[in-house]
């Protein structure tokens, strides 16, 4: 180990309280561990969200479905990327995959990631925009037409039966897209619920709390993203569209927070013999971040505004307002969940007789410089993908247009 | 039927994908990294088809009889002969004309003997530049029966780890001989008579129970303090309280 890396262990000594073991000083999963549920949480959630249209039929959320499945893949894509860095040698990550370990859950990762990018992500994008690359590719200039064209793998067919095929395709990809979206976040559940050994993470709860939290920000991250993005337009945001979409997201808060509730009631109704240092951890280490960020500014608050704003008749501009402020406060809401979990799981002793400190990096390669460019990475992909391809069906601006 | 447009692309960019795969599976990647046996077996023979360096201890042995039985008598008994004189294959088979290699300087001991604070307790290690400075290790000890010229006087001798953390605690001025006692063979063959440790918790009492005599140490009561655990559970005597 590094000099600085010891000295940093060594100043984290004076913030440890009670008895550790010796090898329990160093946090081994660190803030990227912490982002990467965190982006797959979005895209779970983001898909979700766009599967409602496609699926359930609410036509309402239609202006926001492409938008959804743009920032599906662009969070998706960005995924992996803080495992291969806390990889610390990212480079051999290339024997895991020509060495597929078929009973490791972990390993899991990249079968169900291959999977929902490659079967039903990237396929449900390709069908859903076909007909207008098919179009946008006769249209543009050079190179912009042989882009286009290469994407729409130089299909040129945009009679009505094809495109019917292609809405019966995205129909059955979708039904497909769904369970896999839960596979994918809930996976991430499973593997920190599946850890015995600590208590804070062993729970069965713990697949599908991680999974509602999911669909809680996904829905809440497009919802940012469509107002930005209409604002910088200058367009008129769709309010019956605004409004269907957050009461979806006020019942997912609502069936989150009753998970979460009911998790922390059964362990302390349980009260098996790692209450004591969980509830110290609580109301301890994690006293900022889960009671003041995670429930009153990420959940008690935003679940406030939204039932404000849906009991009573405001104007646009003032719900709008309302609900600007509520996602925002649940990303921070949610993102704090998921350092609750990642670090605080690692933050007390396996004596259950002490705490230790997590010492954040800045610069490093697990720092929170890297942990920021990775967060802000998916919405750069993000803009690309909305330059390239239009959120609104050609048809649909051409009639609006009109 | 027809097969509809899009299906035609998507079928050939997944036989794309897959034939990509295979290819590279089945290719491009060497076997022995992906076979069912043992992980790249092929190493083994890479390994095999080097030339040998090493004669091995029973080569030495079968010549200088009289080393090797002295040796094995000593604390070296564990190390092989090519572990301080390096490969000998070479010499083995022409004994005459390769002349083993032997380390003669200042440089080789230290490698083992240095003092390094991860080094087990009682391991024998001195500090180079403070131990008999210029002089070659060889001139008062001998690497084949290794033994110091006089028995250790102090505990710090062997224990300097100890020692050193003990110094900087608030037990600094306690006599090792306070709570070990140490019977004399211990400082000859320090394995064969192992010192005492305290085994109660009355023991520690005896300075920090409310009612012991000495007024300095840190007073508890040892009827509630700690419950069922023994005092060195949580407090490391030899630096207790520790701030790091």
């Amino acid at each position: 180990m590094n000099p600085e890396r010891i000295q940093d262990l060594f100043d984290l000594l004076g913030q440890v309280t009670g008895y550790i073991y010796p090898n329990e000083i160093e946090i081994h999963w660190s803030i990227l561990v912490v982002v990467y549920p965190y982006v797959t949480g979005l895209v779970a959630g983001a898909f979700i969200l766009a599967s409602l249209v496609k699926v359930f039929k609410v036509k309402e959320v239609e202006p926001t479905y492409r938008l959804a499945l743009l920032t599906a893949l662009a969070f998706l894509l960005v995924a992996p990327l803080p495992l291969l860095l806390h990889l610390s040698q990212p480079m051999r990550s290339f024997e895991i995959f020509l060495t597929p370990n078929l009973t490791s859950a972990m390993a899991m990762f990249g079968f169900v990631y291959a999977w929902y990018l490659m079967a039903v992500l990237l396929l449900e994008l390709w069908f859903e925009y076909r007909r207008d690359l098919v179009v946008l590719g006769k249209e543009s200039t050079f190179p912009m037409s042989w882009i286009y064209r290469a994407l729409s793998l130089f299909s040129t067919d945009v009679s009505d039966r094809a495109v019917a095929f292609d809405l019966k395709a995205i129909r059955m990809i979708t039904i497909i897209g769904i369970p896999s979206a839960f596979l994918l976040h809930g996976y991430v559940g499973f593997i920190f619920g599946s850890v015995k050994a600590n208590p804070w993470w062993s729970s069965v709860l713990m697949p599908i709390v991680f999974l509602m939290s999911a669909i809680v920000s996904g829905i809440a991250l497009v919802v940012f993203l469509y107002m930005v993005l209409t604002s910088i337009r200058n367009q008129p945001i769709d309010m019956r569209c605004l409004d269907t979409i957050v009461s979806y997201l006020f019942y997912a808060v609502i069936v989150d927070f009753s998970l979460e509730a009911l998790d922390f009631i059964h362990r302390l109704y349980q009260s098996e013999e790692s209450v004591k240092i969980l509830g110290t951890l609580i109301t301890n280490k994690l006293f900022m971040s889960l009671f003041v960020l995670q429930i009153l500014l990420g959940m008690i608050i935003p679940l406030g505004i939204l039932v404000v704003a849906r009991s009573r008749t405001f104007n646009d501009d003032m719900r709008k307002l309302l609900y600007f402020t509520s996602v925002i406060l649940i990303q921070v809401g949610i993102f704090s969940t998921r350092w609750n979990v990642v670090i605080g799981g690692q933050l007390f002793s396996k004596s259950f007789r002490g705490l230790m400190a997590y010492k954040m990096e800045v610069m490093g390669i697990e720092g929170l410089l890297a942990a920021l460019a990775l967060l802000i990475l998916p919405f750069v992909i993000l803009t690309v993908f909305i330059r390239l391809l239009p959120t609104e069906r050609m048809e649909d601006h051409v009639a609006r247009t009109a | 039927m027809r097969i509809p447009e899009q299906i035609q692309r998507l079928a050939i960019v997944t036989a794309v994908i897959i034939g990509g795969v295979l290819l590279v599976r089945f290719v491009l990647i060497p076997r022995s990294l992906i076979s069912d046996d043992l992980h790249r077996a092929s190493t083994v023979q890479r390994e095999l088809a080097k030339p040998i360096k090493f004669a091995g201890s029973t080569a030495c042995q079968d010549c200088h009889e009289d080393v090797s039985s002295r040796v094995r008598k000593g604390y070296h008994k564990n190390l092989s002969c090519e572990g301080c004189h390096g490969p000998e294959a070479r010499h083995a088979e022409n004994p005459m004309e390769v002349k083993p290699f032997a380390p003669r300087d200042r440089k080789f001991c230290p490698l083992c003997h240095g003092y390094d604070p991860s080094r087990p307790t009682g391991f024998p290690q001195i500090n180079p530049t403070a131990h008999n400075p210029i002089k070659p290790c060889i001139t008062c000890h001998n690497p084949h029966d290794p033994v110091p010229l006089t028995a250790p006087q102090e505990c710090s001798a062997c224990h300097a780890q100890i020692q050193r953390t003990k110094a900087v605690s608030s037990h600094a001025l306690l006599q090792c001989t306070t709570c070990h006692s140490v019977p004399a063979q211990h400082k000859k063959t320090p394995r064969s008579a192992w010192p005492s440790k305290p085994d109660t918790r009355a023991f520690c009492g005896g300075c920090h129970g409310k009612e012991a005599t000495p007024k300095d140490a840190p007073k508890i009561d040892m009827s509630t303090h700690g419950g069922r655990f023994l005092c060195w559970q949580c407090h490391y005597p030899h630096l207790p309280e520790g701030r790091g």
